[in-house]
């Protein structure tokens, strides 16, 4: 039972398998090792997968699927703009995941989609080897986020494979080479596939792969340089958007293929409702160079992030078929200073780096027993504080596994329930970062404010999945859930809140600050109020003037920004207090401590 | 590596090592390890980083969970719980701010969460750099990055004559705080 890698991609997914201690991907009866991720559900139930499916798709347009790997582990709602460009319909009746709508058939979600490629590649290996495959390793985009790897995940058991690792696609591409070449030293891989764009940086040493930085979006390939043809062959993107659904697809179609010729031959031309339209090299490439620009970002900031300058960089590899086209290598050769390595199959690479992980995971690997890969998770991780605010308990780029705690309290008396809401992404603000998941501890011991100490473990699995257990300290009350995908935003948005968390870290640190300083009034003058309320015979002197009057100022204070001024307050009420609260303390350390002299256990907590 | 555990939790034989040398069963990890003893090395502030990297490969190839596919769960999960009880502890000892932190005070992160306490001349002197800095825009750039210098000598100062057997490492906390806080103003202050 020999284990099989298996790249599962926008356009296209192959599977493969090391054999008598070489890697190779398996054919179909034609002798294609790529299988198109098409996939078109006849009325009768059965299930078209493949190229017959990809080519037919402008005949059958609302029965076929293309591409759905970018809604993979996202939510409707984030999802609109693809919906409208690949001209699918979602069921709007599902706010919680994507469901596509399909004629004459039951709706299907991404995952179940995805999952029919994934059969398919299943039989072929279970063909080719003459018996059921082992575990599968499943390639996925190093910046996919949870939700997008658990979606993987869920497609593969749906399809029947035993899942032994989701392994990124950039760190199978440089085991291939690494494998290959047998050498030592920092390479960066630059993938371009059909809808995702992923740069990683890693070290090779001593037989270790050490991933050191990440970065990418899952939204942006080669699909994106079709669309780009297919308008500039149109007449502009709203004579293409004018089209219907079957003949946009055609256009579509009639793009990719241009699109290869024009890699080739340096000009095509495309098929369009108008007739045949000849397009230039020139003209081609003016049309995709912004969608091009967008991936030097992402390659700066690995850079940044891996603590290297382009320079240090000993070899840069290609990865995914999009690479192909000339100006993505030129662009490539400017952004490090350097030619790229294109000598394995663009196409094929990152299944055989699979299929040689598969094998090394076998624990009997005929390639690399002392191999090791070292991975990173690629946005980081926090929870929603008070405040809304993003408390960060894992940075992205942490090699995984990897675990973090945090420890939390009530904040009101006999809380017996806490919300904890876990995000990804790097701004302050939680609402600017992804929503994970929201879960509830329940069953705390009803305690006084603050007294409950719930310590929440958060562990980031070798797949890149996130696991949470929490539990309350005093009680060892338990509760353990795993992330479960809620919603999400959108690419651009995860894409916008990197960026603009380099961009605006000022204005983020701000208004971060003010929301702290109003958080810490606000717990101030609760508890202030409730001490006047209950013990206000225990008030000396102007005591109780001196601190309403720096009370109400604070409260007024607390509805402007100005957070230098609300800082400056509640110290003052903190200090103004300080001896009633003191009072109070040593009296109920005497009512707790009945029997014993209140001046010595006063003593000896400090408070004398 | 230091022993953790006496007996394999699976076969009952004595363990020293991660995996039991009887049958092979993964170990759990200590509930909070001591970074430096998870590496094998002295209680130092000066490490050398190569050597760090080669005991981290090594400990890695035997505990990461890759190595535990076919494994039991009980086993797979302690290979989880112990590769990332060993990325933390390379995280510490890898940066020269939480390895002191760690070796002044038995912690990587300083005690508030919401920053650490600060005396007032420091924040007096932060006070007059930023109002020089208004008149003569990069002066604060110049002054933080001296500052910087000069903490990481004091820190490096202070731990050669402990680790010599002289002097404490009582100040360590406080000018780590003071780097902190230093540093925050460095990224806040880019280059122009």
């Amino acid at each position: 039972m020999a284990n099989i890698g298996i790249d599962l991609g926008t356009t296209n997914s192959l599977v493969a398998v090391v054999m008598n201690g070489r890697a190779r991907c398996l054919l179909d009866d034609a002798g294609a090792s790529m299988l198109p991720s098409a996939v078109r559900y006849e009325a009768d139930g059965s299930v078209v997968v493949g190229r017959a499916a990809r080519d037919e798709a402008p005949r059958h347009p609302h029965r076929t699927f293309t591409s759905v790997k970018r809604f993979m582990g996202r939510a409707p709602a984030d999802c609109q703009a693809d919906a409208a460009l690949f001209r699918v319909k979602m069921d709007p009746t599902e706010a919680r995941f994507v469901r596509f709508l399909v004629e004459g058939h039951a709706p299907v979600t991404p995952v179940e989609v995805s999952a029919e490629v994934l059969k398919l590649l299943r039989a072929r290996a279970v063909e080719c080897l003459f018996g059921e495959p082992g575990g599968a390793v499943i390639t996925v985009p190093a910046y996919f986020d949870d939700a997008q790897r658990q979606a993987t995940k869920d497609a593969a058991r749906l399809a029947g494979l035993e899942v032994l690792r989701l392994l990124n696609e950039p760190t199978a591409a440089a085991i291939a080479y690494g494998l290959d070449k047998r050498g030592g030293g920092t390479f960066a891989v630059y993938d371009l596939g059909g809808g995702t764009f992923d740069i990683s940086i890693l070290k090779l040493d001593d037989g270790v792969f050490q991933v050191l930085s990440t970065a990418g979006d899952t939204h942006l390939g080669g699909d994106d340089f079709d669309r780009a043809l297919a308008e500039l062959a149109a007449g502009g993107a709203d004579a293409a958007a004018k089209l219907d659904d079957g003949a946009f697809r055609g256009l579509v179609a009639s793009a990719r293929a241009a699109k290869h010729q024009l890699s080739e031959h340096g000009a095509a031309t495309v098929a369009t409702a108008g007739g045949d339209v000849k397009v230039s090299l020139d003209a081609f490439e003016a049309s995709i160079l912004p969608i091009l620009e967008r991936t030097g970002a992402s390659c700066r900031r690995a850079l940044a992030d891996a603590g290297l300058t382009a320079a240090q960089v000993d070899a840069v590899v290609l990865v995914g078929g999009s690479t192909r086209v000339p100006l993505v290598r030129r662009h490539v050769a400017t952004l490090f200073g350097r030619e790229p390595y294109c000598d394995l199959d663009p196409d094929e690479v990152v299944a055989l780096g699979a299929a040689m992980q598969a094998d090394i995971l076998s624990g009997n690997s005929q390639l690399a027993d002392d191999m090791l890969l070292l991975d990173v998770i690629p946005l980081s991780l926090g929870l929603e504080v008070m405040g809304g605010v993003t408390e960060k308990f894992i940075p992205r780029c942490s090699t995984i596994p990897v675990n973090a705690h945090q420890t939390f309290t009530t904040h009101v008396d006999n809380q017996t329930v806490v919300d904890l809401h876990v995000v990804q992404g790097d701004r302050e603000l939680a609402s600017q970062n992804r929503s994970l998941a929201r879960f509830e501890l329940r069953g705390l011991p009803p305690l006084p404010a603050g007294v409950p100490r719930v310590r929440v473990e958060f562990t980031v699995d070798a797949d890149g999945l996130l696991h949470v257990a929490a539990k309350e300290e005093h009680t060892g009350i338990e509760a353990k859930i795993d992330v479960k995908p809620s919603y999400g935003l959108s690419e651009e948005d995860i894409e916008r809140m990197l960026e603009d968390a380099i961009d605006h870290a000022e204005t983020d640190v701000d208004e971060r600050l003010l929301i702290d300083a109003r958080v810490e009034a606000e717990g101030i003058l609760a508890a202030i109020h409730k001490a006047l309320a209950t013990d206000s015979g225990m008030l000396v002197g102007n005591e109780a003037e001196v601190i309403q009057e720096v009370a109400t100022a604070l409260q007024a204070s607390m509805t402007t920004t100005e957070r230098e001024r609300i800082s400056a307050l509640s110290k003052k009420l903190d200090e103004v207090s300080a001896p009633f609260a003191q009072r109070r303390i040593e009296r109920d350390l005497t009512l707790a401590l009945s029997g014993r002299d209140a001046d010595e256990v006063g003593a000896q907590m400090g408070l004398r | 590596m230091a022993s953790h555990r006496s007996v394999c939790f699976s076969c009952r034989e004595p363990v020293q090592a991660p995996s039991c040398v009887g049958c092979g069963a993964l170990q759990p990890p200590p509930a909070s390890p001591d970074p430096f003893v998870l590496f094998g090395l002295p209680h130092r502030y000066h490490i050398d980083a190569a050597d760090l990297d080669v005991r981290y490969r090594t400990i890695a190839r035997a505990t990461h969970p890759d190595r535990f596919v076919s494994r039991p769960a009980v086993e797979r999960r302690m290979a989880l719980q112990w590769t990332a009880a060993l990325n933390e502890a390379r995280r510490v000892l890898k940066d020269d701010r939480t390895r002191a932190r760690w070796l002044a005070t038995g912690r990587s992160a300083p005690r508030e969460s919401g920053g650490p306490a600060l005396d007032p001349a420091f924040l007096a002197e932060i006070f007059e750099w930023r109002e020089r800095d208004e008149d003569e825009p990069g002066v604060m750039r110049e002054l933080a990055t001296a500052s910087r210098q000069k903490l990481f000598r004091k820190i490096e100062t202070e731990f050669s004559e402990w680790e010599g057997g002289s002097g404490t490492l009582d100040h360590i906390e406080d000018h780590l705080n003071r780097l902190t806080y230093v540093e925050g103003l460095l990224r806040s202050h880019p280059e122009a």
